[in-house]
This record gives C-alpha cells, sequence and structure tokens, in this order.
C-alpha cells in the first residue's frame, strides 16, 4: 500500500505547490472561512515581527497562537509553505497508519463476536470483509490530502494544519494502544486549542478496551486505569505550559490564547455560530450566552460516551465532529479532519438516509460562502444575515451530516445483533427510528 | 439716557448664525425634515442669509419616491405651507449628516478641503441658533438609525467652542422625545436651551396629512412656528415669550428650558437675537479725514542675501536602499533553557516510546 500512498502524498503536493505559485494564494489567504484571528498566518508574521521588535507578541490582541508555535517559526518562517505541505503529509500518513490499525482491531472484533455467537444468523451482508476494506486507509489520507478544503487551508498557511496534525498524532498513538503518547499528543493538542480535551473519554475509553478493562464504574481497574490516563495526561499538559513560560518569561500567553477562545471578544465573520449572535448581543448578557455556547461544546461528551461506549472510535469521529462544529472559531480546516474519517463508516452507506440532500447542501454552501461575502462586504447590496444564513445552513448541514451517520451506525449495530428482518409483535415488518 | 446705552449694549453679538439639523432618514420621518425646513423658512425670513445657515437634513422628502407631491414638503395639513421650494439650500444631506460631521461642524475642525457653505465660520460674537429634531431617549439623540450622539458630546462640543471663541451666545432648541436629557450636562457660559419634553415624557407629532400619509410636523415646533409666524425683525418680543409657547394641554409634553447658563435675563433677550439677523448700524456725523500724503512704508528688515540652494523635495521612500536590502538579522532568540528543556522532553518522551535499549545506538 506504499506506492499508492506516495503517489497520492505526490499528487497533493503537486496541487499545492501550484496553487502557492498562482495568484490564487493571496485571495485565499484573505478568506475568512479558512483563516480565523486563531489561525490566521498574517497573525503568526505579526507576532514574530513583534518580538523582533522587543515587545511581547501578546500585546495588543493580534496574536493568539502558543508559544510553542512562535518557536516553530521562529526558525521556519522563510519556509512556511514547505512546513504546512509537510504537515498535511504527515497528518495523511498518521491518518493511514492509525486506520490500517483500527481495521486489524475491527476484525479481530467481529472475528471474537462471530465466534461466540452473538450476531444473528441473517447478518451476513453485514459484516465488514477485508476485501472491501482494504483501500479504506487509503481512501482515508486521500479524502485528507485532496479534500478542497484541506487545500485552501494549507494554502492560506492556517495553523489550523497543525492542531490537525497533532490530533492525527494522537489518534495514531491511541490506536497503537500507547497511553503515553497518546496522553503526550493529548496535552498537545488541547494547548494548541483547548477543545480536544473532549477527546480524553473517547480515548479512555479505547484504551480501556485495548487493556481488556471492563468499563463498570465499581470495578477498580477501571478507575486505577483511569488515574494513570488522566495524571499522565494532566501532568505533560502542566509541562508543556510551564516550558511555554520560559520562552517568553511572562504568563501572557494564558490570557491571549485560552481567555480568547473561552471569552470570544473578536466578532470577525467566520463559518461558526458564534460571531452573528454576539455582534447583536447586549453587553449584560453576554457573559451568560459564552457560558451556554461553550458549554454546548463539551456538553455531549457524557452522553456520547454512555450510547457510544463500545465503539470508541466512533465516538471520536463524532467528537471530532462537535468539536469543528461548535468551537468559536471553527474554519474549514477542522471540518476536513472529521470528513478525512468518513470512508471508514463507508459501509454505512445502506443505512443513510438523506447523504444526497446533505452532501448537496454542504457543496453548495461551500459555493456560496465567497459569493455572499462579495455580496456584503464589496457590492454592499447584501448585509450579514446573507452570510449568517449561509453559515447556520452549512452548520445545519453538518449536524444533519453527523446524525445521520450516527443513526446509521446505531441501526447497523442494532440489526447484527437482532437481525435483519425485523418484526413487529403482530409479524409487520418494523422500522427503527433514532428517538 | 441710560435707558438707551443700556438698550444698545444689550447683545454683544454682531452676526447670526444657525445650525439647523434634522437626524432622521426614511419617509415615516417626513416630519423631522419638516420641522427643519419650517425653522429654515423663518429664520430665512426674518434676515439670517444662507450663508450663515448650515442646514443638515437625514433625508430628501420633496424627491422621495413614496411622495405624492414631488419637490414639496409640507407643514400644515391640507397642502397650506410648502415649506420647500428652489431657495433652499441643503449644506449637508442624506448620509453626510453623521456624528462626526455634525461635531465637526460645530468645532470648526473641518478638512480643508470643505467648501464655505459647509462650515460654521463663527466668531466670538456670533450669535449661533442650533436646533435640532429626530428620535432621541434620555441623554441620547439618534442619528440615521445608525449612530448616536450623547448629552455628554454635546456639552463637550459646546465647551469646544466656548473655549475656540466660536460663539458670544448660543440657544439650542431640540425637538425629540425627552429632549430634556439633552441640555442637562451644558456646562459652558452663555448657553439657553429649549427643549419639547422632559425626561420620559414623549414629544407627539401633530397632524396627519390624508393626501401624504404621513404626520406633517411635531406639535412643539409647530406652535413654535406659530409663534415665530409674528415676529418681525423690529419685534421686541423677548425669550420669556417663547417659554410659555406650547403649554402641556397644547402639546401635551411639557417643554422645558435651561437658562441657568445665560448670563443677562431672558426677559431681556429678543427673539430677534437668535433668530433674526439684526444689524445694529449707528449713525454719526462726524468725518474722519484721511491723509493724504502718507509716507513711504519703510521696510523695517533689510534685505539679507539668503544662501539659496536649488530646492527640491526630501527623498521620501530612499527605493535604492530598499531593494538592495540585505534581510533583517532577526533580534530575538528563544532563551537557551526553553531549548534544553523542549528536547530534552521530546528526547524522553522518545525513549520512553520505544525503549531505553535504543540508547546504546545513540551513543
Amino acid at each position: 500500500m506504499a506506492a499508492p500512498l506516495v503517489l497520492v502524498v505526490l499528487a497533493a503536493v503537486t496541487v499545492r505547490a501550484a496553487l502557492y505559485r498562482s495568484s490564487l494564494a493571496v485571495f485565499i489567504a484573505e478568506r475568512v472561512e479558512v483563516a480565523s484571528p486563531l489561525n490566521a498566518w498574517k497573525r503568526v508574521v505579526e507576532g514574530l515581527a513583534l518580538l523582533d521588535l522587543g515587545v511581547s507578541p501578546y500585546s495588543g490582541a493580534i496574536f493568539h497562537e502558543t508559544p510553542l508555535i512562535v518557536y516553530l517559526f521562529h526558525f521556519l518562517i522563510e519556509y512556511a509553505e514547505l512546513v504546512f505541505m509537510i504537515t498535511d503529509v504527515l497528518t495523511a500518513v498518521a491518518l493511514y497508519l492509525a486506520i490500517q490499525d483500527f481495521n486489524k482491531v475491527v476484525f479481530k472484533k467481529q472475528k471474537l463476536l462471530i465466534e461466540l455467537d452473538k450476531y444473528a444468523p441473517d447478518v451476513a451482508e453485514l459484516i465488514q470483509t477485508p476485501m472491501e476494506m482494504h483501500y479504506i486507509p487509503l481512501k482515508v489520507a486521500l479524502f485528507y490530502l485532496l479534500n478542497p478544503y484541506t487545500v485552501m487551508s494549507c494554502v492560506a498557511k492556517s495553523t489550523c494544519a497543525i492542531n490537525n496534525s497533532v490530533i492525527a498524532f494522537f489518534i495514531l498513538a491511541t490506536i497503537k494502544g500507547s497511553a503515553f503518547l497518546s496522553a503526550v499528543f493529548l496535552a498537545l493538542a488541547t494547548y494548541q486549542s483547548l477543545y480536544p480535551v473532549t477527546l480524553f473519554a473517547p480515548a479512555l475509553l479505547y484504551l480501556l478496551q485495548r487493556q481488556f478493562i471492563p468499563i463498570k464504574l465499581k470495578s477498580k481497574s477501571f478507575w486505577l486505569y483511569t488515574m494513570q490516563y488522566a495524571s499522565l495526561y494532566l501532568c505533560s499538559l502542566v509541562v508543556i505550559i510551564c516550558l511555554s513560560f520560559f520562552l517568553l518569561n511572562s504568563w501572557d500567553f494564558i490570557p491571549s490564547v485560552y481567555g480568547f477562545i473561552l471569552s470570544v471578544p473578536d466578532l470577525t465573520p467566520n463559518i461558526g455560530l458564534f460571531w452573528y449572535f454576539f455582534a447583536e448581543m447586549f453587553e449584560h448578557f453576554s457573559l451568560f450566552f459564552v457560558c451556554v455556547f461553550q458549554i454546548n461544546v463539551f456538553f455531549y461528551t457524557i452522553p456520547l460516551a454512555i450510547k457510544l461506549k463500545e465503539h470508541p472510535v466512533f465516538f471520536m469521529f463524532v467528537q471530532l465532529a462537535i468539536i469543528s462544529i461548535f468551537k468559536s472559531y471553527p474554519t474549514l480546516g477542522d471540518v476536513a479532519l472529521y470528513m478525512a474519517f468518513l470512508p471508514v463508516w463507508s459501509h454505512l452507506y445502506r443505512f443513510l438516509r438523506n447523504i444526497f440532500i446533505l452532501s448537496c447542501v454542504l457543496i453548495f454552501c461551500s459555493f456560496l460562502f465567497p459569493v455572499l461575502w462579495h455580496l456584503w462586504i464589496y457590492a454592499g447590496s447584501a448585509n450579514s444575515n446573507f452570510y449568517y444564513a449561509i453559515t447556520l445552513t452549512f452548520n445545519i448541514g453538518q449536524i444533519l451530516l453527523i446524525s445521520d451517520y450516527f443513526y446509521a451506525f446505531l441501526r447497523r449495530e442494532y440489526y447484527l445483533t437482532h437481525g435483519l428482518h425485523l418484526t413487529r409483535q403482530d409479524g409487520t415488518e418494523a422500522m427503527l427510528v433514532l428517538k | 439716557f441710560q435707558d438707551q446705552a443700556e438698550q444698545f449694549f444689550r447683545s454683544g453679538h454682531t452676526n447670526n448664525w444657525a445650525v439647523l439639523v434634522c437626524t432622521s432618514r426614511f419617509w415615516f420621518n417626513y416630519r423631522h425634515v419638516a420641522n427643519t425646513l419650517s425653522v429654515y423658512r423663518s429664520v430665512k425670513r426674518l434676515g439670517i442669509p444662507d450663508s450663515h445657515i448650515v442646514l443638515m437634513l437625514a433625508d430628501d422628502m420633496a424627491c422621495n419616491p413614496r411622495n405624492p407631491k414631488p419637490a414639496t414638503v409640507f407643514s400644515h395639513k391640507n397642502m397650506e405651507l410648502n415649506v420647500y421650494g428652489d431657495d433652499v439650500e441643503v449644506d449637508y444631506r442624506s448620509y453626510e449628516v453623521t456624528v462626526e460631521n455634525f461635531l465637526r461642524v460645530l468645532t470648526g475642525r473641518i478638512p480643508p478641503s470643505t467648501p464655505r457653505s459647509k462650515r460654521l465660520l463663527s466668531d466670538d460674537r456670533s450669535n449661533i441658533l442650533i436646533y435640532m429634531t429626530g428620535h432621541g431617549g434620555n441623554g441620547f439623540l439618534k442619528f440615521q438609525d445608525s449612530e448616536e450622539i450623547t448629552n455628554v458630546e454635546l456639552a463637550d462640543a459646546f465647551e469646544q467652542m466656548w473655549q475656540k471663541r466660536r460663539y458670544n451666545e448660543l440657544l439650542f432648541i431640540i425637538d425629540t422625545c425627552q429632549g430634556a436629557s439633552m441640555y442637562e450636562r451644558f456646562y459652558s457660559p452663555n448657553i439657553m436651551a429649549l427643549a419639547s419634553s422632559q425626561v420620559g415624557e414623549d414629544s407627539l407629532s401633530h397632524q396627519p396629512d390624508l393626501g401624504i400619509g404621513v404626520h406633517l410636523m411635531d406639535r412643539y415646533t409647530f406652535y413654535v412656528l406659530e409663534f415665530l409666524e409674528e415676529i418681525h425683525p423690529a419685534s421686541q418680543t423677548n425669550m420669556n415669550d417663547l417659554f410659555q409657547v406650547c403649554p402641556k394641554s397644547l402639546c401635551v409634553s411639557t417643554p422645558g428650558h435651561r437658562t441657568d447658563l445665560f448670563q443677562r435675563d431672558p426677559q431681556k433677550v429678543l427673539i430677534t437675537d437668535f433668530f433674526g439677523s439684526v444689524r445694529k448700524v449707528e449713525i454719526t456725523t462726524e468725518a474722519l479725514s484721511l491723509d493724504q500724503n502718507v509716507t513711504g512704508f519703510e521696510s523695517k528688515f533689510p534685505e539679507e542675501e539668503l544662501a539659496t540652494e536649488p530646492l527640491k523635495y526630501a527623498e521620501q521612500l530612499p527605493v535604492a536602499q530598499i531593494i538592495h536590502q540585505k534581510p533583517k538579522q532577526k533580534d530575538w532568540h528563544p532563551p537557551g533553557g526553553f531549548i534544553l528543556g523542549l528536547w530534552a522532553l521530546i528526547i524522553m518522551v522518545f525513549f520512553k516510546t520505544y525503549g531505553i535499549k535504543h540508547m546504546k545506538h545513540v551513543f
């Protein structure tokens, strides 16, 4: 499988290099859909320039990157394009390896359940075979590298690519079973953008499954392992934060990065849900609604953990999607990361109900974003409501996509254990409904 | 004799200015434009020329597509009185009526390219009438449905005018809801203020015209205009009469006024001191002779030969230097402790994951 992967990587690198040399690079770099106040390249350059002038880069609410990014780009700023291309390639390779391992895990589990007779007799067509799953890792890498969202994000040199790469390494480490590395990468991801802390739950569930520790609240080994993992994670987080202190000898970065993410002061339009709402809100309500919106991101972890505790990787996918929809400054790079996972669930295709409409919605909205931006900002014949309508529609499309996949996944699991042809008590055919 | 002298020195002003502002746009705010144009008409009739009037109208009602009688703005129902015409000179029109432009007009901080008609060229002997109408609230007046001016800003603008000697006396009239809040914060001397309603009250509109479909005037301005119609340049009516205009029975709101900052007694202040442009003329019978043989003016400064070198512009952008510049040296470097710590951590993580046995390959 190495050769097709190399081909895909080459194709991706060519596309990006071609775009870097064209005039589109400047246009894309300014688009608000790919460059948010948190990860715009302009701001990184500005922060480093401020540092050269002897001023803390966090003065002035321009620069919201972490000190480790400062360190990284201090030396690599002339090779920025190369850095971002390599980052994308690393992400794709990490996802490739992770999904390869995950497929092996899926097969082992399937084999175990078949031998234990846990499946109903007539579900042969639902079982995944190695033949059909052979190309899935390649497809995942392809989906990530050649996704227009990723390409645009890379051409815009948004540091979202670095965040994606850290999360991809975290997923690789989790699936390989190394709790230590997984904790370290999760700490790095959290350190950079705070929201991946919700990925702690699926990672923990996966590692517990791998160690064959049952997930019961009374079991001592469960709590022991949880404590171990949590302490690894927290210690690495603390170590990274203290190390960042030594870079600039100040704690300035904490309000600039985490305070900024949590309190959402900058209301530049983006593809998220926060800006419009807070642009028209009175001051005395804004604290309450900021809290409500931020809780909304973290809120779905526990219910999903309860429902999906047997399927932590799907849980991770849903959690990634929730982060990229509900975070305070989402960009298309975040969307691209969870979309890379869609080939892994391609066996759910027969259960997806709205996939055509949703893909149309997402594609049309992606095309309408620049159109309505132009109409609003340059032509003056539209206003922010138009752009927000498209944002809303895009997010609704994403949410419906995730819930569709969720429904399809649960439906397949139900069919596997209860058989394909469900009948009600009186013998007529039954339909599964997600309540 | 004392009386006559006193009469002559009643008011120290030599010229009159008027700044008339309508701050609302949209068709249903027709009455605000009609208010302002009516005051404009009266002020012009009483003698203030267009060059001394700064008229700011936020919207064009006469040529509004919804106007059933184009090129007219009526102020009485049944279309009795058209206050528009071809002698109306609007200085700030439509989107130019902003808080910034209004404050610039008042304080005189105007870009050099502004035409004379848009400037308030008053001096320390000017009496200025400032009339504002629109939608307001407690402490603010709304401009164009998108921004506000607060009473504090207005008071500060007047103080700037006082410190720059831009007025002798100022009469401020405001016809909006809760108008009295706008003059609460004034603190500069020689300002008299009138408002159409107190804080907490709304100013109401007067007459709807069924032919045009909107309210044509606000009550307070309507009665002020009825009052002003009786004034002519020689009348001796004073400010106390103006304060009595529009009692609560007619206006529904309670008009207010403020005279504590004004140095003269309102009884002695004529209406025409602000609304008209009454010049004081003193006729003298003395003759003044101009000397025919005036000696040539000797220049006090001997002409010096200045060492002249050819004049040229300073080098604005040293292009030659820039294009051949070497890349700038970076001044900041990460501290050594940080680099050491970071790489030590990375190496520790690496060895922890992959085992100590690789150490022997490194060393």
